[in-house]
Formats: C-alpha cells, structure tokens, sequence
C-alpha cells in the first residue's frame, strides 16, 4: 500500500479530474466522451476500491479547520452507483449526445456527487449540494421548452430555498460546537432549542435534496417531466447526494434514530399510496423513488447499499422510459415492446420489486437482516411486521407495469437501461461470490421473497379487478388523490417539515405558539 | 437591558423568516426570487454575527504589525465564519442570475409572472380521473 500522502494526493487528483475534464472538454469538445469515459471509470476504480472490507482514509485540506474528507464504507456504494449510472446515461447518448453542453455538465454532476459523498463537513457539503443542484438545473434545461423552463425554475426556487436554510442551521450550530464538521455533533448537550432548529434546518435541508417524504414533492414532477437522460441521473443518483449525509448522520447520532424512522416510514407510505394511484409511466417510477428514499432511512447501516440497488435499477428503467411509444398507463401492455427494451423494463420492475436473482433482493434483504432499531410507540417487533408489507406495496407498484408483450427483432433502443440491467442481473447471480458478500440466500429467505412479489401482484390483479366496478359506481373522481405538487405546497411544506423535525427534537416539549401558528397557516 | 448578541441573532433570524414566508406566499415570481434573496441576505448576517462574537477586529494584521499585536489580549473576530460564507455569497449570486434569465425568459409567456398560470403548463390530471369524471 502506498504511502498516506500519496494516496491523499492521488484522491485529490480523483476528486478535481472531473471539473478539469470538464473545463478541457469545453476548450476540445472533440475530447469530451473520451474525457467523461475516464471519469467514470476512476470514480467505479475508487468505489471498488473503497468497497473492499477495511478501507477508510480521512484527509483534510487547509489543517483542521478546513475542509474535511472521508473515503470508507458509508461513501462506496454511493460512488459505485454514481460511476454506473453515469455511464449507462454516457453509453446511451455516445451516438448522438444532446444538444449544448451535456458532457460538460455531466462531468461536474459526478464531480460534484462525488464530493458530497465523500465531504463530512457541513459546508463542504453545502458547496458540493449547491454544484450538483445547479447542474441538475442545467441539465433540465436541456431544451429550453416553457414546460421544462418552469420545472427547472422550480427545482431551482426550491432547491436553494432550502439549502439557505441548511446554512441557517449550521450557523447556529457553530455557534454551539465550534466547528462545521459532522463530528462534533456527537458532543452536543442535548435538550437545547437553538440546538434543536440548527439539526432541524440541516436535516431539512437534506431530507429535501434527498426527495423524502413532504419535503420531496418537487420530485415527481420533476423526475417526470425531464428528458429521459437527466431522469435517470436526477432519480438515479442526484437524491443519493442528499441520502448519503443523512446516513452518515444516522450513524453519528444513534439518539436521533427515532426521527430518521419516522420520516422514512411517512415517506414509504406517501410514495407508495401515490404511485399507486398515478396513470403516467414517469409520474409512478417518480412517486417510487420518494417511497424507496424512505426505506434507505430505516436502516442506515445497509442504506448504502439498498440505494445502489434501488439507483442502478431506476436509472435503467428511466432510460427504458424515454423510448417507450407511450407514458400512458392505461395503454400499457397493448403495444409490444422491442425485447431489448422489454427485457429492461422487467429486469428494473422486478429487482426494486425484490425478486431473489436480483441485485435488488439483496439490498432488500440486507435492510431487513441487520438490526433495526425501534422506535418510541413502534417496537422493533413490529417494525420487523411492517417492513414486508412496506415491500408488498412496491411489488404492486411494479406489478402494473410487469404486464407488458415483447415483440420481436434485435434493436437496442436504450443501451444504456440495457448495461444497467445486466449489471443486476450479474451482480445478482454473483453476490453470494464476492469477497465481504452475502451469502447464499436460505430456502425461508427466497420463499419470503417470493411470497412478496405474489402478494404484490395478487394486489395488482384486485386493483385490475376493482376498477370497473369502482369507475361505474363513481367513486373515482371522490377518491382521487389530492394533488400537492403546487409550488405553493411544496414551499409550505417544507416549512411543515420543519417544523415537526424541531418538535421530535426537542422530543415534544412545549412549543411557542407562533411556530404552530406558520404551520397551521401553511397547512391552510 | 437584554443581551445584544442575542437580540441580533433574532432580527437576523427574524429577515430569515420573513423571507421564507415571502417565497411561500408571493404570487410574483420575480417577488419570490426577491424573497429568496432576503433569506440568503438572513443567511450571511447570521455568519457575520457568529463571526463578530469573539471580538471586531479582523484577524488581517498589516506589514510590521505582527510583533506589536501578538499580544492575545486583542479580540479578534472568528475568520472562519467570514471565510465560510464568501463562498455562500458567490453561489447565492450566480443562482440568483440563473433564476433572473429564466425568469425573463418565463416573462414572454406570461409578463405579470403569475406562479399560476406556469403552473397550467404542467397540467397532473391523470387521465384515468379525467375518464371517471364523465362516468
């Protein structure tokens, strides 16, 4: 092994590659697939690399009070799913890639993800959040339509909304520790309310950019409406940049687990109820990754790895998702699909609904194997209860679009989707192989798995059931969802969000009451 | 007479506040960029506060200077809060351009800027609902 400088300085080297990549790539355009080629694949070098059991380096640049670094195995799968899912979206548009400049600003999202990842202070963080929102806002912005204008603006005002509120809480938090790093909020007397609106508004501002529950609606209407690239990037692995700092916290703050659970439960069931009941292809795969961004909080020990498996299989079936003839759910399964396509599609569904071969049945069967911890009201027991039938409800989810015909012939409409999901196929079917892997599932455990993909889909076939009887009687349109995806929601929200994260803080002591009097107000 | 510290922390906590009521409420787009503004401008004095806590002075000390204050009896404000928020200052800036051109741009369409009617652009009725209303 090298020694420690060098192997700072060759991660430095790793971290800045991607924006000097960049900068050259806008200087010799000629250059820059080649270019983000070796990005991406010094990022999977590094992912593997800090995967294999024992690896952690902590650097820090400037002496102690400056920005401060950590490569270990809370940060590998993230960079394993951010190289993958760049690439698939770098495979797809290698032919033809989109107009402006989208390897540009591709090289400085991984750059920027990359850097958030790894960064475990609260400012390098905020930095490395605020780069990688503005170039997702780029990205959307690929077409200059009124519509995507709109969506762009939108995340944008949302976005750096609350990141200035994320700076607003670790003010106040310095003003406690002294510091900006992560660790030094395992050192805090608890019980203090400046304290208490800090972790809040830190919190917020992550559980935002993670796409989780309230404080996650500007997500499906974002994620649905982007080009079928930026889609699989933003659902992919841009949630994954606000996922990863959570779980670091989780880790650091054992006490604080409770709120983690909580809010990742709201969020499942949000997500599920609502991709349940959305008629659009994009609109259902959006509302699933709000509901799975929450399974990632229940357990922040295998989160990581559940998000690779939920990033690797979305990305596929977003990509698989821009070449589809149609959105519309309710003409799914009348066209046939290229089988190359088809093949995608199923390969995604079925790994994020958790069917055993797949990557996905291990990311989900880690969740469940590693302790959890209960929480105030919900003891563990029960939680281990809720936890498959948190899993049913995606298996429905996936279940309506598993249902699809394949026609023939031999095009590849979406090669990128098509990587992706041999690499859950093979990842799959040689996980119980690889060094610090799981081994091979018992009989219970597959059975349990499968049990789950039928109870799913016996939910799919009563809700295929239900629907002409419900639809004739009218009862559709009473029990329509409401829509919450106004700008003026999802602002309201946030502050909702706020809110009910400072009072599980301060562990429900009494408030004062103009706090309940802007929540009551947002909430009318 | 109430601690100073503590009743600027809550003027500057106060602008923040205003501000995101103001990102809430307006119906303006440009008015919600203006409101955004003023949070980040609750942002960046809550870091100069933080920063002024320990003392005024900037820890910058002038050719010559270095062997008369070495004396740590001087009270020096904290330079890592103002060297942390430099960087804040610069990324509100450029977002508040990008927000600015698409805005303008967003302003053909609609010059009173009416969050509303982008909001009809990106119209979430399913179609299945729209199916169940006629039954």
């Amino acid at each position: 092994m090298a020694d420690p400088t060098t192997l700072d300085a060759w991660l430095i080297a790793w971290l800045l590659l991607p924006f000097l990549a960049a900068f050259s790539s806008a200087l010799l355009p000629r250059l820059a697939r080649s270019l983000a080629l070796v990005c991406v694949l010094t990022t999977l070098a590094w992912g593997v690399w800090a995967s294999l059991p024992g690896r952690q380096v902590l650097f820090e640049l400037i002496g102690s009070l400056g920005v401060q670094l950590q490569l270990d195995g809370v940060a590998a799968p993230f960079l394993l799913l951010n190289a993958l899912v760049v690439l698939a979206v770098l495979v797809d548009s290698w032919r033809q890639p989109p107009p402006g400049p989208f390897l540009l600003l591709l090289m400085v999202l991984l750059g920027g993800l990359n850097s958030s990842f790894l960064a475990t202070d609260l400012v390098s963080l905020y930095v490395a959040l605020e780069v990688v929102g503005i170039t997702a806002f780029l990205l959307i912005l690929q077409s200059r339509e009124p519509r995507q204008l709109w969506i762009a603006l939108r995340y944008l005002l949302v976005g750096n909304g609350v990141m200035t509120l994320f700076l607003i809480g670790s003010g106040l938090l310095y003003l406690y520790t002294g510091s900006f790093r992560l660790q030094s909020l395992q050192e805090l007397p608890p019980g203090s309310t400046t304290l208490a609106v800090g972790l809040a508004l830190v919190m917020l501002g992550l559980l935002t950019k993670a796409g989780v529950f309230l404080s996650g609606l500007w997500l499906p209407q974002t994620h649905a409406e982007a080009p079928a690239q930026v889609s699989a990037l933003l659902s992919g692995v841009v949630v994954a940049g606000g996922i990863c700092p959570l779980l670091r916290l989780a880790l650091l703050l054992p006490a604080q687990q409770p709120v983690f659970t909580w809010v990742g439960l709201a969020s499942v069931l949000l997500g599920l109820v609502y991709a349940l009941g959305d008629g659009d292809l994009k609109r259902l795969l959006a509302w699933s990754t709000l509901s799975q961004m929450g399974f990632a909080l229940l357990n922040p020990a295998a989160g990581g790895l559940f998000v690779l498996g939920h990033g690797v299989a979305k990305g596929a079936l977003f990509l698989a998702a821009g070449k589809v003839p149609s959105r519309d759910l309710s003409l799914w399964g009348q066209q046939p699909l290229a089988p190359a396509l088809g093949l995608t599609v199923l390969v995604g569904a079925l790994s994020i609904a958790g069917a055993p071969p797949l990557l996905g049945y291990y990311s989900k069967a880690t969740l469940e194997t590693l302790p959890l911890t209960g929480i105030p009201g919900l003891p563990v027991h029960l939680l281990g209860w809720l936890l498959p039938l948190l899993m049913v409800g995606t298996a429905a989810v996936y279940a309506r679009i598993c249902w699809l015909p394949l026609g023939a012939g031999w095009q590849v409409p979406a090669p990128g989707g098509l990587l992706l999901a041999l690499v859950l196929v093979l990842v799959g079917l040689l996980a119980p192989l690889l060094p610090g892997g799981s081994p091979f599932p018992s009989t219970a455990a597959l059975g349990k798995g499968l049990g789950v993909l039928a109870a799913g889909a016996a939910v799919e076939a009563l809700r295929r059931g239900l629907r002409r009887p419900v639809t004739a009687l009218g009862f559709r349109h009473r029990l329509r969802l409401p829509n919450l995806e106004s700008l003026i929601d999802l602002l309201g929200a946030l502050a909702v969000v706020g809110a009910g994260l400072q009072l599980l803080l301060l562990r429900l002591q009494p408030v004062s009451t103009d706090l309940l009097l802007v929540e009551a107000l947002c909430l009318a | 007479m109430p601690d100073p510290f503590r009743l600027l922390e809550a003027m500057v906590l106060l602008t923040a506040l205003v501000g995101l009521l103001g990102l809430i409420w307006r119906r303006n787009l440009f008015l919600r960029a203006l409101a955004l503004d003023v949070m980040g401008t609750g942002a960046i004095s809550l870091f100069v506060l933080v920063a002024a806590r320990s003392g005024l002075r900037t820890p910058i000390l002038a050719r010559g200077e270095l062997a008369l204050n070495a004396v740590p009896s001087i009270a020096w404000a904290d330079a890592i809060p103002q060297a942390v928020i430099l960087t804040a200052i610069v990324i509100g800036l450029s977002i508040q351009a990008l927000l600015l051109v698409v805005i303008a741009r967003l302003s053909r369409l609609d010059p009173l800027l009416d969050t509303a009617s982008f909001e009809a652009l990106v119209i979430a009725a399913p179609p299945e609902a729209a199916g169940g209303r006629r039954a």
